[in-house]
Formats: structure tokens, C-alpha cells, sequence
């Protein structure tokens, strides 16, 4: 119990840097957004009023009369209240534009994570068996080869082979716009064909997991208990499994953890590319209209995401090593 | 007293990129039934390498390249791989070096125990596997109710016992004990190497006993073999080789134990390192250190012959046995006393 | 001289025998970096002037062809190519650095250093990367290729301190370091004698990571429309052909010679790092030594079945 409560401290404490840093961060910058979106407006001919300086202040959470300490706290009860203000791009609260992309990107991540890592986890599994052989230099030197490529190459290319080009599948949205959401057969097919090229381009350039796999495999493979379960007579299969495996995804738990972030991070681009209306393309319209509050929010949620597949890891670990749950009796 | 494992000739080398080392050279010994045997030596001289290649245990890129292991007639180096699965545990179990890292950490005492059970097909439940573990744990003097902890769980000394709880859940014919306490304090040290010697007595399998503490397996082994630089340079009743020592190393490697009776005396040692063993020059191995060396010796390899009924010796200079004539050893060894009381004394 | 240049010669062989993936990494990166840094002689125009009409397909004049603006694309690619380089070194040296003071330091001194610095650690891992540029970038309004490098080392150096960290940890209570203090050798001094040379191939490995990330994430800023428009870089050239359709009008050669540049860096900074790891990992090496082992033998035993009397005896 100590341990979760000390990762909820810490998660916490981690929502409220990223809080800070949004508040601060357009405070120090010498752009002012309010100033910025007046001389946008001036340009286009716009009537500049106290009237729209005040809405604008409200808008963004800035002021000039309020002490800084003061609106930061302002500021941190408002995002912790659920009120990130209102996105300039679609005149909509950021919470809400938000939520309808996150949607999507939790498909696409989550699905991503399920298939990537039971498909590197078990390929890093075989080729630390078959360790030293053809299979094994083909394997890995493809996954190294596949996952370093950049994402926005990788994704320009499959893009325009697959969608683009052969037509195979399709070239925007997440489902096909003719269809109404519906717990139906065709909905769900619509999503899953609509799905299958940004997943398999997320997948490939994940394949960099069998190599943490197969090394965390191969370190476990030297360890005194596993030439113990060779000394016991038990069966290769049974001591590459419960031995090895067994211990070797601990390790591939904590790089999860820590590479959650470059994983969002990833999609955003896959989902610029593909046209997929993720929370990526959403931040992808929120940087053409610079839409500041929609902007922070991103960085906000985003957060929150890293912080809660980081608390599922945290939980993962806590059920699969004995060593961390039973050091608090 | 019939032989249990017969060694003639065994060689392992390591494969490294500059070629082959030769880890163990030549070295020939054999168990008896019931007897428990030592091997000793620098770190670095063969001695665990052998212990891994009696079970087939050695790992790539070591490889034994020459000679034969016989258990009881049967050719332990033709086995096919369910042959070994099944030889391994059931007729030679092994209680590693360190107890802390042998245990599987993700999995409790009691799936490790029923492991065992389950890949020899000798427990048709679990149930009757755990009633199996528990007895087990009882000999060694752990509570039954800790057999469902983890092994993170338990003290290093513990741990140990546990181990040597597991090995001889088959009863197995030969225990194989690599450095069994470098790891624990010298009390625990004491307790475990009695309460083994206590077991071997009750259910009387032999014993390959290795460590580089000499004065432990002086008071432990019936005969201790000496090993340098990956060769057996002396093969002799315990009692003998301290007192006694034919090779100039064996002298060597007792001055540099104290006793743990007995008066304080000087402490000499060995001068000099052990053997680069990628680059190994002619003659006897340990010539550059031995005090004794002559021309002969730095040209000629010498070999293991038969010094007297009981005593092999790699030497071309062996040290005069001066006191032969006044003690005689007996012929047969009288393993159980002595010990029983050293250990005892020593407590 | 001559036999110097014969000895190093047969070391290279030897070494591309040994470490065929390092190799091919090796070769390619350093061809890439030659021919950006000799671009002014590979290439008679310069990387943002109209040279050529629209579009042009790669051959006669324009190698690779010209973009819509009648830019020569091999020239952006050579010219583009320096500062994509240039930015992954920067923000590689920043992590190294960061990683080196902030693991080392949290591994060497323990106690309430260790502590504070874990926690900022920790809080800069979760505070995810490529969002907090994104913001950054956003209120800045236009980020330069210096920026980016060092937002991304700023933000990419947790991974590497944290691995240097649990080295240190593993070195520090090692023997030798404890014999080093206990003789009496100034902490600063054993930091540097002890502890650094074991950290080599980690610190190669995370400056690698970083050098990739770093190319990436700038090509993943730049194709967003972050980067700065008046400076040619890879990331630049994509995004400037996609916005003008580059692909639908059948230009291809836009879209490849960028992503062939940006993946074949990657590619090969990729197979070094992959080396370093399988060299410097002892449980990988012995893997190694196994597989040069096998193919010996499979050559001894060809040469033995040619001679019969040789494999008769063998089999005995």
C-alpha cells in the first residue's frame, strides 16, 4: 500500500510541474498570446476595445491586475477543476475538444500497446532462444533496422503506398463518414479497417522492443536460477518461460513506463499523417490556428496520459514481482 | 567401496576470440559410494568448471573436449538430452555457489519443490508435491508454513538450507557442493555443513565438496584432491594432505591456512600468481612458483601417477613423507568419527 | 609506412569480419556526414535559390530533381543535411552531459542528492517530450534548428542518468572502488579513473539514442511546420512538399530523397548502437565467441570431410 500511495504522491507532484510549466512557460516567452492575437486581428481589420482586451484576458487567464502567485493559483484550481478554458480554434472548451480526440488515440495507443508489445515481447522470447542462429541475426537486425527509421518517413511512405497510391486502405478519419456511430457490426468494422494502416505503422516502428527483449532474455538466461532449472531437469520450454520470461518482462514493464511518453508523442504524427482524428490531429489544428489555451491543454492531457499508463505499470509490476509486494509486510 | 563417478582424462576448454584456454586439463579422479571428496584451489583453477561438467551443466562457450564422466557405468557425455533431463537431480543434484541467486525470485519455495517433482513425473498432485516439500523442509529444519514464501523472503542461511532441501528431494546418489557457504557468516557456515554431513550419514550418497577453504574440508572430506591452474596435482586421504602433502603447492596451500586447533604458527603462502592460462609454458604449471623447481621441471609435464595405495601425485620432486613410518594410516578411512567430532569441537 | 598502412588495413578487415553491423553503421553515417560536409564541392548550387524550372524530374542538370519552387533537391539534401547532423550532435553532447552530472552525481554521492535528483529525474521522464516542444515551440512562435536541439536534450536526458545512475551504483560498491578509497584517493580523482571507463559504452549508447531522437523528433517539429522556414533542413524538405502536394503531382523524388537521407542516418546510428551493446554486454559476447566458434568448426569439419581418414579417426 506504501508503494501505490508513494507513486500517487509523485504522480501528483508530476501533474503539478506540468501544471507550473504551463502557467509559466507563455509568461516567459516574448511572444504574449493576447498581444499576438490583437495584432492578428488589427491586420484583418479587427476593432480593438478595453471590451476585447478584458475578453481576451478572461479567455486566456491572464491580467495584468491580478499578482502572478495569485493567478497561478487561479489557474491550478481551474485545470484541477476541469475548466481549461476555451479553445480560440473551435470556440468550444479545450476539455471537451480534447476529450472527442483523446478517444481516438486511446484506441490507437492502446491497440498499438496490446498487439506491439505481445508481438515484440514473444519475438524477443524466440530469437533469445534461437539465439545465435539465422533467424535470430534476420529478426534482429530487422527489428533495429525497421523500428530506427523516422516516424514521419515511415509514415509518409506507407501513406502514400497504401493509402494513397494502391488504395488499400483508406486516406482519412476513423471510421467511414457515411456511417453513424453505432454499436453495429459495420461500425465497428468501419473503425477497425480505418485503423489497421497508422496501427501497423505504430507497430513497425515499435519493433525496436524485441531487441530489449531479447537482451533482457539473454542477461536472464545467464542468471545461477536458471542453470538451477537446467540442474532440476526441468524442461527447456518450462525454464525459457517460467524462468526466463518470467523474469525477463519486469524490465520490459519499466521501459514501458518510460517510454509511454514517446509513444503518445509518436502517434501525434501518425495521426497528422494518416488523418486520424486523434487528440494529435486536434494539436495539429490548434498549431495552425495557434490556439494557446487548446495548446497547454494538450500538454496538460498528455500528462495525464503518460502519469496514467506509468500508474498501470506501476500496478503491472506491483501484481507480477513478488519482491515489491511482499516487501511491505 | 564401489566407484560412483569415474573422471578419466577430462578436458573443458573455453572458446575466446584468441582461441581455445584449456580450463581443466587431464584431470582423472573417482568417487566412492558414501564418500565425500574435496576439491580445492585458487579461484580460477578449474575446480567449479568440473563440478558444472559432472552434470552437463557447463555453458557455452566452455565445452569439454576430451576425456569421459562415468556414473555408475553409464557414460555421462553419450547421454541423449531426455537421458540428461532425467539424470540430472535424480542421480546428481547440485547445491550452487550462491543460494542468494539461485532460487527463482518471481516464483514461491513451493513451485520450485513441485518443479522438481513435476519434471521427473514422480507426483501425480500438487498436493502430494507439497506434503513432499513440507517433509523436506522439516529435515532441514525450516518451518513448514514458510514452504509459500518467496525466496527474497528468507536469510542467506536459510536460503541455503532450502537449497539443500531441494537437491536432495530426489534422493539423489551424488551431491555436488560448489563453494555451498563462501556466502554466509562462519556460524552459518557450520550449522549447514553439519546438517549436511548429518543428511549424507542418514540417507548415505556421496559428496563432491568444493571450496578454497581448506580448513573446512580438512575437517569435512574423506580425500581432497588439489587442483592448480586447471590440473589435479595431488589426490590424497584428507588427513594426510595438510599433514603430510606430497605436492609442493599442497605444502604450500596449508601453510597458508591457520588452523583452528592447534598452536599459532607462522603463516607462509604461495609467492607469485596462478598461471595466464591463455598462455601456458612447458613443464610443470606450477614450476615458476615452487621452491623445489629444477630444470626438469620447467621442460617435462609431469603426470598424475600413484605415489602409494591411497595418494596420486603430479610432482617430478614430491616432498619426502618423513613421517610415514612412525604414523601409519589406516587402511580403510575412518571418515565418521573424526569429522563428527571436529565439526562438533569446532562449534 | 607501407606495412603501417598493410597492419591497418588487416585490422579494419578484421574488425569488419568481426562486427559486419558496426560496419555497415559505421560506413554509412560517415558517408553521410562527408558528403554534407563536402557539399559545396558535390554541388554547384546553393540550397534555397531557384536554379531550375518547377518540378523537375532527377537527371540531366538536377540529380535529384528540383522542388516547386525550382530548388535543386541535392543540394537541399547535402545542405539540409548539415544542420539535421548539427542538430543531433548538439542535443547528443547535452544529454551526455546531463546524464553524466546529474546519474553520476545521484549514483556517486547517495543519500539526500540522490534523492532530490531522482525525483527531478523522474518528474522530467513523465513530463512527456514531444507535447512540452510542441508548447514551446507554439508560444516562440518559430524555433531555429539550435533551439530544437536544445529543447530536445533538455527534456531527453532522464533515460541516460538514470542507466548512469544505477552504473554507478553497481560500479561504487564494486571492489576496486572500495580498495581506490580506502587507499586514500580523492573522490574526484576515482570518479574519473574508476568509474568513467566502465561508463564508456553507455555513455556511447545514450549519445547514439540521443543523436537519433534528436534528428527525428527535429524532421517530426519541422514536417508539423515548427521549424524555421528560411533554413533548409530534411524535416524542412518534407514538409515543404507536402504542403505543395508534392506526392499527388508525382513528384516523388521530394518525398524520397529526405526520407532516404533521414532513414539511412538513423539506420546506421542504429546498427552501431546495436554493436556497442552486443560488444560491450559479456552475456551477448559470449553469444559471439559461440558463433565464431561454429563457424570455425563448420570450416574445420568441410576441410575434414575432404580428408576421409582424418574424420574416421575423429569419430572414434
Amino acid at each position: 500500500m506504501k508503494f501505490i500511495l508513494s507513486r500517487l504522491g509523485f504522480y501528483l507532484l508530476a501533474f503539478v510541474t506540468a501544471v507550473t510549466i504551463n502557467f509559466f512557460l507563455p509568461r516567459m516567452m516574448p511572444g504574449d498570446p493576447i498581444k499576438s492575437f490583437l495584432g492578428r486581428l488589427a491586420m484583418n481589420g479587427g476593432q480593438i476595445t478595453p471590451e476585447t482586451i478584458s475578453a481576451l484576458e478572461a479567455l486566456y487567464g491572464y491580467s495584468t491586475s491580478t499578482p502572478l502567485w495569485q493567478q497561478f493559483f487561479q489557474y491550478l484550481g481551474s485545470v484541477l477543476a476541469g475548466d481549461w478554458g476555451m479553445s480560440t480554434r473551435f470556440f468550444q472548451p479545450v476539455f471537451e475538444v480534447l476529450g472527442r480526440g483523446m478517444l481516438w488515440t486511446l484506441l490507437l495507443v492502446g491497440t498499438y500497446l496490446i498487439v506491439s508489445y505481445t508481438l515484440t515481447t514473444l519475438l524477443g522470447i524466440y530469437v533469445a532462444w534461437k539465439r545465435g542462429t539465422w533467424t535470430d541475426s534476420v529478426i534482429t537486425v530487422g527489428s533495429v533496422v525497421v523500428s530506427s527509421i523516422p516516424s514521419v518517413v515511415m509514415a509518409l511512405v506507407m501513406y502514400f503506398i497504401f493509402a494513397s497510391n494502391l488504395g488499400w486502405f483508406p486516406t482519412s478519419y476513423a471510421y467511414h463518414p457515411s456511417l453513424d456511430p453505432a454499436f453495429s457490426g459495420e461500425f465497428i468494422g468501419s473503425v477497425a479497417y480505418h485503423l489497421v494502416l497508422p496501427l501497423l505503422c505504430m507497430v513497425a516502428l515499435g519493433m525496436g522492443n524485441v531487441m530489449g527483449m531479447r537482451s533482457n532474455m539473454i542477461n536472464q538466461l545467464g542468471e545461477d536460477f536458471i542453470v538451477m532449472g537446467w540442474a532440476k531437469g526441468v524442461r527447456d520450454r518450462k525454464v525459457m518461460l517460467h524462468y526466463g520470461a518470467r523474469n525477463a518482462i519486469l524490465p520490459m514493464i519499466t521501459s514501458f513506463a518510460m517510454s509511454v511518453g514517446a509513444i503518445f508523442g509518436g502517434s501525434l504524427i501518425i495521426e497528422i499523417i494518416f488523418n486520424y482524428p486523434g487528440l494529435g490531429q486536434v494539436m495539429f489544428q490548434a498549431m495552425l490556428a495557434r490556439d494557446y489555451p487548446l495548446i497547454q491543454g494538450y500538454l496538460l492531457i498528455m500528462t495525464m496520459m503518460v502519469l496514467g499508463a506509468n500508474f498501470i505499470a506501476d500496478c503491472l509490476l506491483f501484481v507480477l514481482d513478488p519482491r515489491l509486494r511482499t516487501q511491505l509486510d | 567401496m564401489s566407484k560412483l563417478v569415474e573422471v578419466k582424462n577430462l578436458c573443458v576448454d573455453y572458446i575466446t576470440f584468441n582461441g581455445r584456454v584449456r580450463a581443466v586439463s587431464d584431470v582423472s579422479f573417482h568417487i566412492n559410494q558414501g564418500e565425500i571428496l574435496g576439491l580445492a584451489g585458487e579461484s580460477g583453477c578449474g575446480k567449479s568448471t568440473i563440478a558444472y561438467s559432472l552434470m552437463r551443466l557447463h555453458r557455452p562457450p566452455a565445452l569439454i573436449s576430451e576425456g569421459s564422466i562415468e556414473f555408475e557405468g553409464r557414460d555421462v557425455l553419450a547421454m541423449d538430452d531426455d537421458q540428461l533431463r532425467e539424470f540430472r537431480w535424480k542421480e546428481t543434484s547440485m547445491v550452487f555457489q550462491s543460494a542468494m541467486n539461485c532460487l527463482n525470485p518471481v516464483k514461491t519455495i513451493e513451485y520450485q519443490f513441485w518443479d522438481i517433482f513435476d519434471a521427473h513425473g514422480l507426483v501425480s498432485s500438487r498436493d502430494e508435491s507439497i506434503e513432499k516439500a513440507k517433509e523436506l523442509l522439516r529435515i532441514v529444519d525450516i518451518p513448514t508454513e514458510r514452504l509459500f514464501d518467496y525466496p527474497h523472503q528468507f536469510s542467506g542461511g536459510m536460503r541455503q538450507r532450502v537449497v539443500i532441501a531441494m537437491a536432495l528431494a530426489l534422493k539423489p546418489k551424488l551431491l555436488i557442493m560448489d563453494e555451498p557457504t563462501t556466502a554466509l557468516d562462519v556460524v552459518v557456515q557450520r550449522e549447514i555443513l553439519q546438517k549436511v554431513y548429518q543428511l549424507k550419514e542418514q540417507f548415505g550418497f556421496s559428496i563432491l565438496f568444493i571450496t578454497h577453504d581448506l580448513s573446512l574440508m580438512v575437517e569435512l572430506c574423506d580425500r581432497i584432491g588439489i587442483m592448480y591452474s586447471g590440473k589435479l596435482v595431488e589426490l590424497a586421504p584428507a588427513k594426510q594432505i595438510l599433514s603430510q602433502p606430497l605436492h609442493p603447492y599442497a605444502h604450500g596451500l596449508g601453510d597458508s591456512f591457520p588452523t583452528l586447533h592447534g598452536e599459532l604458527q607462522e603463516m607462509k603462502g604461495i609467492p607469485g600468481t596462478p598461471l595466464d592460462l591463455q598462455n601456458v609454458p612447458p613443464g610443470c604449471r606450477f614450476a615458476p612458483r615452487c621452491f623445489k623447481a629444477t630444470a626438469a621441471c620447467r621442460e617435462q609435464e609431469p603426470q598424475l601417477l600413484q605415489a602409494n595405495e591411497q595418494r596420486w601425485v603430479a610432482c617430478l620432486e614430491p616432498l619426502k613423507i618423513a613421517s610415514q613410518a612412525q604414523q601409519p594410516e589406516p587402511l580403510t578411512q575412518s571418515h565418521s568419527e573424526p569429522s563428527e567430532t571436529t565439526c562438533a569441537e569446532a562449534l | 609506412m607501407e606495412g603501417l598502412m598493410k597492419t591497418l588495413l588487416r585490422n579494419i578487415k578484421q574488425f569488419m569480419l568481426d562486427n559486419p553491423k558496426a560496419f555497415i553503421g559505421i560506413v554509412i553515417v560517415l558517408s553521410v556526414c562527408l558528403l554534407c560536409l563536402m557539399a559545396p564541392l558535390l554541388t554547384e548550387y546553393a540550397a534555397s535559390a531557384r536554379v531550375g524550372r518547377p518540378h523537375q524530374a532527377p537527371g540531366g542538370d538536377h540529380l535529384l530533381g528540383t522542388t516547386r519552387m525550382g530548388r535543386d533537391v541535392w543540394a537541399q539534401v547535402l545542405y539540409g543535411g548539415r544542420i539535421s547532423l548539427m542538430v543531433g550532435f548538439v542535443a547528443g553532447t547535452f544529454v551526455i552531459l546531463m546524464a553524466m552530472i546529474v546519474g553520476i552525481a545521484s549514483g556517486y554521492f547517495g543519500g539526500l542528492v540522490d534523492n532530490v535528483l531522482s525525483l527531478l529525474t523522474n518528474l522530467v521522464m513523465v513530463i512527456p517530450s514531444l507535447p512540452l516542444m510542441l508548447v514551446l515551440a507554439a508560444f516562440l512562435d518559430q524555433v531555429s534548428p539550435l533551439v530544437i536541439a536544445i529543447i530536445i536534450g533538455a527534456t531527453s536526458w532522464p533515460w541516460g542518468a538514470r542507466v548512469l545512475r544505477s552504473q554507478t551504483l553497481a560500479i561504487r560498491n564494486r571492489d576496486f572502488v572500495h580498495a581506490a578509497e580506502v587507499m586514500g584517493e580523492s573522490k574526484k580523482r576515482m570518479l574519473f579513473a574508476e568509474i568513467m571507463p566502465n561508463m564508456m559504452s553507455i555513455l556511447a549508447s545514450s549519445f547514439i539514442g540521443t543523436v537519433i531522437y534528436a534528428i527525428m523528433t527535429q524532421a517530426t517539429l519541422e514536417f508539423i511546420g515548427l521549424g524555421d522556414p528560411l533554413s533548409v533542413t530534411w524535416g524542412g524538405m518534407l514538409y515543404n512538399a507536402d504542403q505543395t502536394s508534392a506526392m499527388r503531382i508525382g513528384a516523388w523524388w521530394e518525398i524520397v530523397a529526405p526520407s532516404v537521407a533521414l532513414a539511412s542516418v538513423a539506420i546506421g546510428l542504429a546498427l552501431i548502437n546495436f554493436s556497442i551493446d552486443e560488444i560491450s554486454n559479456p552475456k551477448l559476447k559470449a553469444q559471439r565467441i559461440m558463433a565464431k566458434f561454429r563457424r570455425e568448426q563448420n570450416k574445420a569439419a568441410k576441410q575434414q570431410a575432404a580428408a576421409p581418414l582424418t574424420n574416421a579417426e575423429q569419430a572414434s
